[in-house]
């Protein structure tokens, strides 16, 4: 499972943080780090509760298996 | 009619309500303002309201959860400049950033990301936490009985913030008074009121310019956007939106949390016997009972769901009827501390989400953990009833509870 992050709507609420610091990322403003997130096995729950967290909708869930390109 | 609905506003889609006029917003024993709200959920997602700002002008009124963030989302549209504050002293200066638009509002909203970051709010949690203890602990010693608002709510959150901006705390009852006569007073009041707080935030800044401190103006008074010092009057912008957004609204949800805890003695229970439920019940508690209204102007004409929103136009997004949208939140009527999904839109949506919000929360959620953690079973004193009322910053203006 993949997390999309779209930076420009990331508004520094940090939600996602407050569900799984170690998931999801902030800069010293607060705001989250660039880059999707690919989230490790056993690690899908908390992520995606994480990415619900979102007020402004930020995160999207990508559950395609990342493997296939 | 002092307030006529403008022409191009359609007869049918304006209703007779106001944040300021309904039932339940002017001052009420046992109110429920953020109850009497969310009966717009009834009718449709826009409409106009002819008096609904604290100048008597009129806004449309944005009630879907989706529709306010498309609106705080979109700057471009909808802007936040409108001199709120400076138009009561009938002058024309933003507070900084809020009434500051991208791409200007970025770079002060940068400068001052770092003074208010999750990082930086852990780092000032012992202090918080251990001026709550204090006051709640000098409440339990003295008796069964306090005002919440008066002993607890205000001292509380008004102090941090004090420290945070360097003030001294011997000042505490009258800047608290400043804040009331601005937020809650009438038409003589509120200017007296802004003009006292122009006066002081312009010294303050001043002093700091010519004696150096640790603290949160001389920051200001140093800082650099753009490869320059910030003008006089945008440190003047900035300390006001700071030291007016810091004086009220924190007291006002712990006022309205305890109240709700005072009356639900099961929910009480429950967080007292079980604190690690108190996080996701401060979240839900910010949901039932936010406290301010958004406004943003039109910066063009649009077609809005149906509503000619035109150039100039006002537009309200209410955090409390966002709140109980029922297409957002099952259930929107009902307090439950185990909610989960609970994207609320209390600290507003778009770049200028509440910049205190976390701080906000972390004096909430300490005050509740340390209020429960030592004061036993309480309710409302017989025969006394909270004050509450609507309006541009919902509030509560006392709370008195026994433990007896």
């Amino acid at each position: 499972m993949r997390i999309i992050v779209q930076n420009a709507k990331c508004q520094g609420h940090a939600r996602c943080a407050a569900h799984a610091p170690h998931i999801f990322k902030l800069d010293d403003a607060g705001y989250i780090l660039p880059g999707n997130i690919e989230v490790a096995e056993g690690e899908e729950l908390t992520a995606s509760r994480g990415a619900r967290s979102c007020p402004e909708r930020a995160l999207k869930l990508d559950r395609e298996p990342c493997s296939t390109s | 009619m002092e307030n006529p609905v403008p022409d191009h506003v359609p007869p049918e889609m304006v209703r007779d309500f106001s944040l300021f006029t309904s039932p339940g917003m002017s001052p009420t024993p046992n109110g429920d303002p953020h109850a009497a709200v969310a009966c717009v959920h009834s009718g449709p997602p826009i409409f106009y309201s002819p008096l609904n700002t604290r100048d008597g002008r009129g806004t449309w009124v944005i009630t879907r959860a989706s529709d306010q963030r498309r609106v705080l989302q979109d700057t471009e549209t909808f802007s936040s400049h409108r001199s709120i504050f400076a138009s009561a002293l009938g002058e024309n200066w933003p507070m900084i950033p809020l009434e500051l638009d991208p791409p200007a509002h970025g770079a002060f909203r940068s400068l001052l990301n770092p003074l208010f970051s999750p990082k930086r709010v852990a780092a000032l949690e012992p202090a918080v936490r251990e001026r709550a203890i204090r006051l709640i602990d000098g409440i339990a010693a003295s008796g069964t009985s306090c005002d919440v608002m008066k002993d607890f709510a205000f001292p509380f959150t008004v102090n941090i913030f004090l420290h945070l901006l360097g003030l001294p705390d011997d000042r505490i009852d009258t800047f608290v008074g400043w804040g009331r006569d601005l937020l809650h007073g009438d038409d003589v009041k509120r200017p007296a009121a802004a003009r006292t707080i122009v006066s002081f935030i312009d010294e303050l800044a001043a002093a700091r310019r010519n004696d150096l401190l640790d603290d949160f103006m001389t920051f200001v008074v140093q800082a650099q956007v753009e490869g320059r010092r910030l003008t006089k009057q945008e440190v003047r912008g900035v300390g006001v939106l700071v030291f007016v957004a810091g004086l009220d609204t924190v007291a006002a949800a712990i006022g309205f949390d305890l109240a709700y805890l005072a009356r639900n003695l099961k929910d009480q229970e429950l967080l007292r016997s079980e604190p690690g439920r108190i996080v996701a019940a401060a979240e839900e508690l910010l949901r039932a009972y936010p406290t301010v209204q958004l406004i943003r102007v039109a910066t063009k004409d649009i077609d809005f769901e149906g509503a000619p929103i035109r150039k100039g136009d006002y537009v309200s997004c209410a955090t409390m009827i966002a709140n109980r949208d029922p297409a957002e939140f099952e259930c929107p009527n009902t307090v439950d501390l185990a909610r989960e999904d609970n994207r609320h839109a209390t600290f507003g949506y778009g770049p200028h989400r509440c910049l205190g919000s976390h701080l906000a929360r972390r004096e909430i959620v300490v005050g509740l953990e340390e209020w429960l953690a030592r004061i036993p079973a309480f309710r409302i004193k017989n025969g006394t009833a909270p004050i509450t009322s609507g309006g541009h910053v919902f509030g509560i203006e006392n709370l008195i509870l026994d433990w007896s």
